[in-house]
């Protein structure tokens, strides 16, 4: 990874142009990540040796392609970014009673403080992540008052069209539920031409107490393409964060959460599918930090892999001294449909509390032969029987996507729209 | 309607069928007994197609050849095997199997498919049949069935799929008695002039409640005695005993009679 230029992105507070520099310089001190990065290690190093970023333009290319057509149809609120800038024409920016939605950059120069834990520097150890900082001055916030039920959900569509130099985009997204308050943010990637190029998406949730947020990722970005997608959740007391994220696009296409429990009986609950064909690499980076009392995690992903795809779920649960009665389970179940697919499955566990119960699991598998001949014997083709089994696998973890349009959505893409 | 002619199956070099007969007419129901081991179930899946065996002979169904077709063709010819274990498939929805299942056969077959409303009507006769309540439908095609849900859900589809022939392979194992009368009952009301079934039991029990045309023994790959329905209570007095022979394959090897000692 290199940088175009050595011009951060402006707007906000001071010390948010602190940060930036503080983070060109970070990006100079840490060098792209290596397979000795255990959670780089899968990576395609060469490819992401190639991504270059720097300061977003004014404003993307015009699309001339139907965006309705290839993401969910939702009719709540939305915002489209298109490389970095938020195409107004088709954002809707509707104003709720309770909720403000506006672009990053308006939120900048309008209530930087709403957005300042964002661009906090801290000991940051990810390069994309420091990218994100200097050069992400565009994107989603999404401000929710106390005691708001939002019942429709709010759409962020991110657009990547790479262009030769900076061939990366970086956006930020900044949700962030009041006490009482409960949302659902649908954040749908994707992106047009074939060319090589990455999209680098960085969302900060902040969750006061009681709230609870549903958020989906809906990853199909090109397989020319790279996609990298780091979610930070701090979560405040009995609070809840869902999260459902869909893994299917990109020639490597990684979801990192890093959650934060840090509200007594606060509650996280993970879950996912990456569906992989070609050369495809779909990587899942979770840590889960209980850092609170009586907080409980799940997470429950989902691999399919086909061709010579590799998928990569790396796992993490940290109990901190203190959070005892922590509830954490972990599984990660994999059906390998070549003998060219890989996966690799690692849970990582670091218990420094006492009362603690964890649990983790994980599976591969191929399709099993005996069902197939079951299915054959009641005359469904060959075909058709090795679909139903795999999209028997996948549906697992649609079925709880509580919104049509996305789960129908997911269901089309993956190819099965008739079920 | 089906003969069974020389036919023999072996598995990794081991033969199990060595040389089966067997002729089947039009709305016959047989019988087929036997010890454990004398390939009663390896019958059962060279006629439904299950891969992995090497099979010589021939089955024709209808005068057409059977051990030509792939699994599903045989199915869209009439062939339905009700599984002795019948497989879970988590994540399948009962009621979208069996209308696949049923639409696929129509559809080889050069029939309409079936609307959703008239599957519908056909699928709660059958559950009706067996005495299933709605929701079975709902679930996950035997995902967390109990073993005579299972069962049930064997002949339900066998109901919606109206076979030929139908072959049940211990369709009476881990059956209590009130399960197989249920069962038993299903597979009565199927009974019919066009349709013909092959019962394969270990126990004479099942044969009470589904009465056979014809009773055949199997014993080490071979059908070594047939006869009517009074063969089976033969059986359940005597046991096997009196047809298996001694000199099995897998008997202790002994000595020729007359060779030098």
């Amino acid at each position: 990874m290199t940088i175009s230029s050595t011009a951060p992105a402006v707007g906000g507070t001071d010390a948010m142009a602190d940060a930036r520099l503080g983070a060109l310089d970070r990006i100079a001190e840490l060098g792209p990540p290596t397979r000795r990065d255990e959670a780089w290690r899968y990576a395609p190093h060469r490819q992401l040796g190639e991504l270059t970023f720097g300061p977003s333009p004014e404003s993307g290319p015009s699309l001339s392609v139907d965006l309705d057509s290839v993401v969910p149809t939702l009719s709540g609120p939305r915002i489209v970014v298109v490389n970095g800038a938020v195409d107004r024409d088709r954002s809707k920016l509707a104003s709720i009673d309770g909720i403000r939605i506006s672009t990053l950059g308006d939120a900048l120069a309008e209530r930087p403080e709403r957005v300042a834990p964002h661009f906090e520097l801290g000991d940051v150890d990810d390069v994309f992540l420091a990218a994100n900082i200097a050069f992400g001055n565009d994107g989603a916030v999404i401000h929710i008052e106390d005691n708001v039920d939002l019942d429709i959900p709010i759409h962020i569509i991110d657009v990547a069209v790479p262009g030769d130099s900076p061939n990366g985009t970086c956006t930020g997204v900044v949700v962030h539920v009041g006490s009482q308050s409960s949302a659902t943010v649908v954040e749908t990637r994707v992106g047009f031409t074939d060319a090589f190029g990455g999209s680098n998406i960085r969302t900060s949730v902040t969750l006061d107490a009681d709230a609870t947020l549903e958020h989906i990722v809906l990853q199909d970005v090109p397989t020319e393409q790279i996609h990298l997608s780091r979610v930070d959740v701090t979560q405040g007391l009995n609070s809840t964060f869902r999260a459902r994220s869909f893994n299917l696009g990109a020639a490597y296409g990684r979801l990192a959460y890093t959650v934060h429990l840090d509200g007594e009986g606060a509650h996280a609950d993970l879950s996912g599918l990456f569906f992989g064909f070609g050369d495809q690499t779909l990587d899942q980076q979770l840590d889960i930090t209980h850092a609170a009392p009586n907080c409980t995690s799940r997470q429950s992903y989902r691999g399919v892999l086909d061709d010579s795809s590799t998928g990569v779920f790396n796992g993490g649960i940290d109990v901190k001294p203190g959070a005892d009665g922590t509830d954490a389970e972990q599984s990660n179940d994999n059906l390998l449909l070549s003998n060219r697919a890989e996966i690799n499955t690692q849970p990582r566990l670091e218990i420094l509390a006492d009362e603690v119960a964890c649990k983790h699991g994980a599976t591969v598998g191929q399709l099993d032969d005996t069902a197939l001949y079951y299915m054959r014997s009641r005359g469904i083709p060959a075909d058709e029987a090795r679909r139903l089994l795999i999209n028997g696998f996948a549906d697992q973890a649609v079925d709880d996507v509580g919104i049509g349009a996305v789960r129908d959505w997911i269901t089309h893409r993956l190819g099965h729209d008739d079920v | 309607m089906l003969h069974v002619k020389n036919l023999t199956a072996s598995i990794d070099d081991k033969q199990i069928l060595k040389g089966l007969d067997l002729d089947v007419g039009a709305g016959e129901v047989h019988a087929i007994m036997g010890p454990n081991g004398s390939g009663k179930s390896t019958f059962a899946h060279a006629l439904a197609g299950r891969e992995g065996y090497d099979i010589e002979g021939t089955v024709t169904l209808d005068d057409a050849d059977l051990l030509e077709m792939e699994p599903e063709d045989r199915a869209a010819a009439g062939i339905f095997m009700g599984f002795q274990y019948p497989v879970e498939i988590p994540g399948v929805n009962n009621m979208y199997f069996l209308r696949t299942a049923l639409n696929s056969v129509r559809k080889a077959r050069g029939e309409t498919e079936i609307g959703a409303r008239d599957f519908l009507k056909t699928a709660n006769e059958a559950m009706a049949l067996v005495d299933m309540k709605e929701d079975f439908l709902n679930r996950a095609v035997n995902a967390g069935f109990s073993g005579g849900e299972k069962k049930r859900n064997e002949i339900l589809q066998m109901a919606v799929m109206q076979p030929r022939l139908a072959i049940l392979d211990e369709t009476d194992s881990g059956l209590d008695i009130d399960a197989l009368r249920i069962i038993a009952g299903g597979v009565n009301a199927l009974r019919g002039p066009e349709r013909s079934m092959i019962v394969i039991t270990h126990y004479q029990r099942l044969l009470d409640y589904i009465k056979p045309d014809f009773v055949h023994v199997l014993v080490d790959g071979r059908i070594v005695e047939s006869g009517d329905h009074t063969l089976a209570l033969h059986l359940e007095d005597h046991g096997y005993a009196d047809f298996v022979n001694t000199d099995l394959n897998d008997a202790p090897e002994r000595p020729l009679t007359g060779a030098p000692s």
